[in-house]
């Protein structure tokens, strides 16, 4: 068994296609769903909670990506 | 919460969480379900997982403890599927998938900053607080006086990124940058749901099958 699967810049770019690409899908994603949501009654605790909870999906999106471009010295 | 409004939600959100998303998608279908079941083994067998993952931290091999932390966290979402092909959602899978989250990424996170790859403080911190919000739950519980799961969304997400922090960890992946993101992040939605499962009114229990 070798010590390594693939060679180091191989392994670094999967992970950040791994990490970049969902997080920028999540983003998508959750912006979506909080635009759906925004005609929903904010009163409502569970329609509260739901829009609380795609507003961090957007958070850890942007910081999936942010850190990709960190990580690649981009930014 | 009606049934379709419930189903509709979890479909919209694609079940985030595997199990927790897939039994709280029908609340109204509850039924006795074995705990023996196909779902169950795919959640029991991302234990499978951990000892080749200490075996690869312990030697030093990043790449495997990547690989082997990637199928565990890729197991959570196919329990998620089994249990809706199978029709085989429960309670005690829903329980038993967020205990099985728990164990595994957190053995995962203490042996990594054991092994100096991921910094102690945000481990022991992330720790605390994923305790805490256990504890929250348990009260939650108490205070319905029924088995239930509070159902956040933001704690679903922020599940996913515990996975994520693991594997980070193990790819020696920015490290730093995503586990100081983590920890406010965590913080902000344990008060929220601290509020939510304390304070606020418990939503009523679904009508049993027949009543609707």
């Amino acid at each position: 068994m070798t010590a390594e699967l693939v060679s180091p810049t191989v392994f670094a770019w999967i992970v950040t296609f791994l990490t970049g690409v969902v997080a920028g899908a999540w983003f998508v994603y959750d912006i979506i769903n909080l635009i759906r949501a925004r005609r929903a009654d904010g009163s409502d605790p569970l329609v509260s909670d739901r829009r609380f909870g795609y507003m961090v999906g957007l958070v850890i999106g942007i910081g999936g990506v942010l850190g990709c471009l960190r990580f690649h010295d981009v930014m | 919460m009606g049934a379709a409004e419930s189903r509709a939600a979890a479909v919209a959100d694609a079940a985030p969480t595997g199990q927790l998303a897939a039994a709280d998608a029908a609340p109204a279908r509850r039924r006795v379900v074995s705990p023996f079941n196909p779902a169950n083994a795919v959640t029991a067998s991302r234990f499978l997982c951990l000892p080749p993952f200490a075996w690869a931290v312990d030697n030093g091999y990043h790449q495997w403890a990547t690989l082997f932390i990637f199928i565990c966290g890729w197991l959570d979402k196919v329990d998620g599927l089994v249990a809706r092909v199978f029709d085989c959602r429960s309670a005690f899978g829903e329980l038993f998938d967020a205990i099985t989250d728990g164990i595994c990424y957190g053995f995962a996170l203490i042996l990594l900053a054991a092994y100096g790859w991921a910094p102690a403080l945000p481990v022991a911190l992330i720790i605390g607080l994923g305790l805490l919000n256990s504890g929250m739950r348990g009260v939650y519980v108490r205070r319905a006086g029924r088995a239930v799961n509070y159902k956040s969304y933001a704690m679903e997400r922020i599940v996913g990124y515990t996975g994520y922090l693991v594997g980070f960890a193990t790819a020696q992946f920015e490290v730093t940058f995503y586990y100081w993101l983590f920890v406010p992040l965590m913080t902000i939605i344990l008060v929220h749901d601290t509020k939510r499962m304390l304070i606020d009114p418990i939503p009523p229990a679904p009508a049993p099958e027949g009543a609707r």
